[in-house]
């Protein structure tokens, strides 16, 4: 990677060339999120579909008649449509864990790597990702229940002492924002420790754990900017993708709700994806630098096609 | 001391001199005729009582200390030698009647999972003695007349040693003190806020021949005679101060407090607020009989929403003057209560509880319902003052019938709760799901606490009641019925209607019978539920072989069934469409357990729809009420692209975070 090279650019060129991975874990998720929501489809196809009560849901949305339905015993225990949905949305959190390494390894490359190559650095890698994601969780439980409890103390001394209920809400925002922040630095402190296992085919993560802390707080505030960058584009996305669903699509147009609420997925998911490729474009550029203590040890990158 | 009032001002100190007069001569004084709070030249009720408080509230402690003198006036035709009182802030005591419901039940959310001595209250009546009686304080006993709990203490009943004669009068004066929890049922503290409700020893009723005066329970309101109230509270200096009545006067003292002054005339209650932040918004509103001074007490937060309050509260005003009949008080004081109390949404005489937050976008109207509700008591309990603990559907449910009309008037049928970004319900579908999980549990004729629960008690009283006069709409018309309930306010106001004064009216006015809807509506649990049974097309020429159909020449026969699923029973108009456009409407009389209508023409049937002008508010399942034949997928499909959707996003969330 080219040590000039902004990183922003950096991750966007990465992620130019490995659409693929964007629309196959796009795919993914419709299917898993398709076949989650087969038990909620049934049950009101079979109350609305042959009742004329039901169109005030379809020419504009009439809560109460949502609600009417939703208590129908008909419907179901709500929980029989949740399940389902919830299982397979845990179902993508694991098949991303599953197809990452592949991924990383796809955005290492100049080259299209080869299935195989692919599915190898997947198997090779899984173990080591879901003990990455374990150590992850701890962390941010940690410090996340930490914070939790700052505010639990904060606002419990502000609801004593002031009846403006804006300050709860005030609160609650900013720690909302930490938390943000908190989780970004985990984030771009344990990317960059996955593409460390996956580009050094590191066995020992906690080896890759304690290099990634110590290039993340050396770089922290650089990769943080462009961290930012991508998640305040997905914002962005999310709000302008919901309003354009609101102010451009007539409520009685299912396509139509379906292809702009689907684009907006695709694109909040290539906001994730461009994070990725930015932490790879650093990964390969410190690990060429004289500094790094890795530096000794050979990334393995896929071998390049005969041309 | 500094009168705001003068009229007023000499009202009280010609009111003063009389009382001085009859204490020398410990003749008891009669009730005062006073028409000072009043847009009215005499007293609009029989007035009972005549309430004189000397409050001192202790905004450190929460506590208060009072004097009460009490004058009843004998107006039952028959001597009285006992006289019960409510002590309702006894009602906040682990083992009381309210907090075992409550914890039974919940109260507002409050489901007493452990007891915070923050809760407790207390009003415990230091001396009680009565005028050419004595002191009687020993005689005090506690009363349980609904449950027979021991350890309840909001009834105390003295018996007097002299019977008071018809038409006689009595004179207690009772010294108490007042515990406020912290805000319990809309009374109570928090923070530096206090409502002062249901605060000081009150008398019951004489009704129907007998004391009325129930136990506090978790979920029934109140009921008092009509009279006078000349309240005096002291408070520090710092307070802003609300309350029932008219403002009189305010005295500064040097010790920092002040003693405000308060008349009301023709009032059951009376009730007050406290707090240093209020901010007031002042308006006025003429009323056919002269103006009302409308004060808004608002959270200083919540400012920006002084004036949403103000227009709700005016066009409800407005509404229910031409509908019902004129309000007759001077004043209406809107407070907005602390944040995070439990003082929101309710009613005493001239005085009410919204309920707000900082976060009010305009599209949501629940600050308008409430505010439009609890105005609507004026009416239904203040005026019209029925006995809550009994019958509480004729207040709350009259209440949040009238309260729909004046929501849906101002701001559509189906958009008077939310119409925000195109997303909608109607303040009527509100108070139809809070009827449909508890719709066979109680009939709406119930005592209040012996509701099966809170969610019946609300799903019946208010939401079944507003159903059922929503629907009574369709059987006699919506301006008979307005005309019906004009009458009954007239009628009723200053007075304690029951029931049958209520459905009488209905009937008279009406001309009709409607005994066979009342009687199931009212008195019964009946459920109603009408669906589509079954709907069929079949060629005349079925039977023919290679039978080619072509639309608008093949002759179909086509069957209808209508089923009533359960008891309530109820005419109904039925629409069958056909294919062909034609819509043909039958007339059901519900009696029979289902209907098949039958058809032989050159289409085929498209939709059947029953009450297709959705005039009955009450059928428990609408999604039955109508068939398509060929089914219509858009609607559901629209949903499960908002389930799918969702369920990405989540995934995307979770994975984006964790891996």
């Amino acid at each position: 990677m080219h040590s000039k090279t902004n990183l922003i650019s950096a991750g966007t060129h990465i992620l130019g060339r490995n659409k693929r991975y964007i629309l196959w874990f796009y795919l993914l998720n419709l299917a898993f999120a398709w076949a989650g929501g087969i038990a909620f489809s049934r049950s009101i196809h079979r109350i609305l579909d042959h009742s004329l009560y039901a169109d005030r849901l379809l020419h504009g949305f009439d809560l109460a008649v949502l609600e009417e339905m939703i208590a129908r015993p008909e419907f179901g225990p709500v929980g029989s449509s949740a399940m389902p949905a919830l299982m397979c949305t845990v179902l993508f959190f694991l098949a991303s864990i599953l197809f990452m390494p592949g991924v990383l390894l796809g955005y290492s490359s100049d080259h299209p790597i080869s299935q195989e190559e692919f599915f190898r650095a997947c198997g090779l890698n899984a173990w080591r990702f879901v003990r990455l994601c374990v150590v992850f969780a701890l962390i941010a439980g940690i410090l996340t229940g930490l914070l939790s409890g700052i505010h639990g103390t904060v606002a419990s001394a502000l609801d004593q002492y002031s009846n403006d209920d804006r300050l709860p809400v005030l609160l609650e925002c900013a720690t909302l924002g930490l938390v943000f922040l908190l989780l970004t630095g985990l984030r771009i402190w344990f990317d960059l420790g996955q593409s460390d296992v996956v580009l050094r085919d590191q066995p020992a993560v906690r080896k890759s754990i304690r290099w990634a802390l110590r290039i993340t707080r050396r770089h922290f505030f650089a990769l943080l900017g462009s961290y930012l960058v991508a998640a305040i584009v997905a914002g962005v996305i999310l709000l302008a993708g919901i309003f354009l669903w609101h102010a451009l699509v007539p409520p009685d147009s299912v396509l139509g709700a379906f292809w702009v609420s689907q684009a907006t997925l695709a694109l909040l998911l290539v906001s994730r994806f461009w994070q990725r490729a930015i932490a790879v474009a650093f990964y390969l550029r410190i690990s060429t630098e004289p500094e790094t203590d890795l530096s000794s040890i050979p990334i393995r990158l896929p071998a390049t096609p005969a041309p | 001391m500094r009168f705001k009032h003068p009229a007023s001002a000499s009202i009280v100190l010609l009111w003063g001199t009389i009382r001085l007069s009859a204490q020398l001569a410990t003749v008891v004084p009669p009730i005062p005729a006073t028409t000072s709070s009043i847009n009215s030249s005499a007293p609009l009720s029989e007035r009972v009582v005549h309430y004189e408080i000397d409050a001192n509230y202790d905004a450190e402690k929460h506590t208060l200390d009072a004097t009460e003198i009490l004058t009843y006036h004998n107006l039952t035709g028959q001597a009285l030698d006992t006289f019960p009182f409510h002590l309702y802030l006894n009602g906040f005591q682990p083992n009381s009647t309210w907090v075992r419901e409550a914890k039974r039940e919940g109260a507002r959310g409050r489901v007493f999972a452990r007891w915070d001595s923050a809760s407790y209250g207390a009003e415990e009546i230091k001396r009680l003695e009565v005028i050419d009686q004595g002191d009687l304080t020993s005689q005090l006993q506690f009363i349980h007349p609904d449950d027979d709990n021991q350890q309840d203490r909001s009834v105390v009943e003295v018996r007097l040693p002299k019977p008071v004669p018809p038409d006689g009068s009595v004179e207690f004066r009772i010294s108490f003190h007042d515990q406020f929890p912290k805000t319990l049922e809309r009374t109570g503290w928090n923070r530096d806020f206090v409502l002062g409700g249901q605060w000081f020893p009150k008398v019951g009723v004489w009704w129907h021949g007998a004391w009325n005066c129930h136990q506090f329970h978790a979920y029934t309101e109140f009921f008092a005679d009509f009279g006078v109230y000349d309240v005096k509270l002291t408070l520090p200096q710092n307070e802003v101060v609300g309350a029932s009545g008219v403002e009189v006067g305010t005295i500064n003292q040097r010790d920092g407090t002040k003693t405000v002054t308060y008349h009301g005339e023709d009032i059951h209650d009376f009730a007050w607020t406290a707090s240093p932040h209020y901010k007031d918004y002042y308006d006025i509103f003429q009323s056919s009989l002269g103006p009302v001074k409308i004060r808004i007490m608002m959270q200083p937060s919540h400012w920006g929403q002084a004036e949403r309050h103000d227009r709700i509260v005016k066009a409800t005003m407005e509404r229910f003057e031409q509908w019902y009949g004129p309000y007759p008080y001077k004043t209406l004081t809107v407070v907005d209560p602390e944040p995070g109390s439990e003082a929101y949404g309710m009613e005493y005489p001239t005085f009410i509880t919204g309920e707000t937050s900082w976060f009010a976008p305009q599209g949501f109207l629940d600050l308008e319902i409430v505010a439009a509700h609890e105005f609507g008591h004026q009416y239904w309990y203040g005026m019209v003052a029925t006995n809550e603990f009994e019958d509480a559907w004729m207040d709350e449910g009259i209440n949040s019938y009238s309260e729909v009309k004046v929501m849906d008037s101002i701001f559509g049928p189906r958009t008077s709760l939310i119409n925000l970004a195109g997303v909608t319900e109607g303040d009527r579908e509100d108070q139809r799901l809070g009827y449909l999980p508890v719709a066979d549990l109680d009939p709406m004729a119930r005592n209040g606490w012996q509701y099966a629960n809170s969610a019946s008690y609300d799903g019946i009283s208010y939401g079944k009641t507003a159903l059922v006069l929503l629907t009574l709409e369709s059987i006699i018309g919506e301006d008979t019925l307005r005309q019906a309930m004009h009458s009954y306010f007239l009628r009723y106001r200053f007075t304690h209607p029951t029931k049958e004064d209520f459905l009488r009216t209905l009937e008279e006015v009406s001309g009709q019978d409607l005994r066979w809807y009342l009687h199931q509506a009212v008195y019964g649990t009946e459920v109603l539920d009408y669906e589509v049974l079954q709907v069929s097309s079949y060629p005349v020429d079925w039977y023919k072989e290679q039978l080619i159909e072509s639309k608008g020449r093949t002759e179909y026969v086509s069957n209808v069934w209508i089923h009533r699923k359960n008891d309530f029973a109820l005419p109904v108009e039925v629409e069958v469409k056909f294919d062909n456009g034609e819509r043909i409407r039958e007339h059901w009389d519900g009696q029979d357990r289902w209907m098949r209508y039958s058809y032989q023409k050159r289409a085929k049937v498209q939709s059947v729809e029953i009450d297709p002008e959705h005039r009955i508010e009450f059928d428990r399942n609408n999604f039955n009420n109508s068939y398509i034949v060929e089914r219509v997928p858009a609607p559901a499909g629209k949903l499960v692209n908002y389930w799918t959707f969702s369920s990405q996003l989540l995934a995307q969330f979770l994975a984006w975070w964790m891996v």
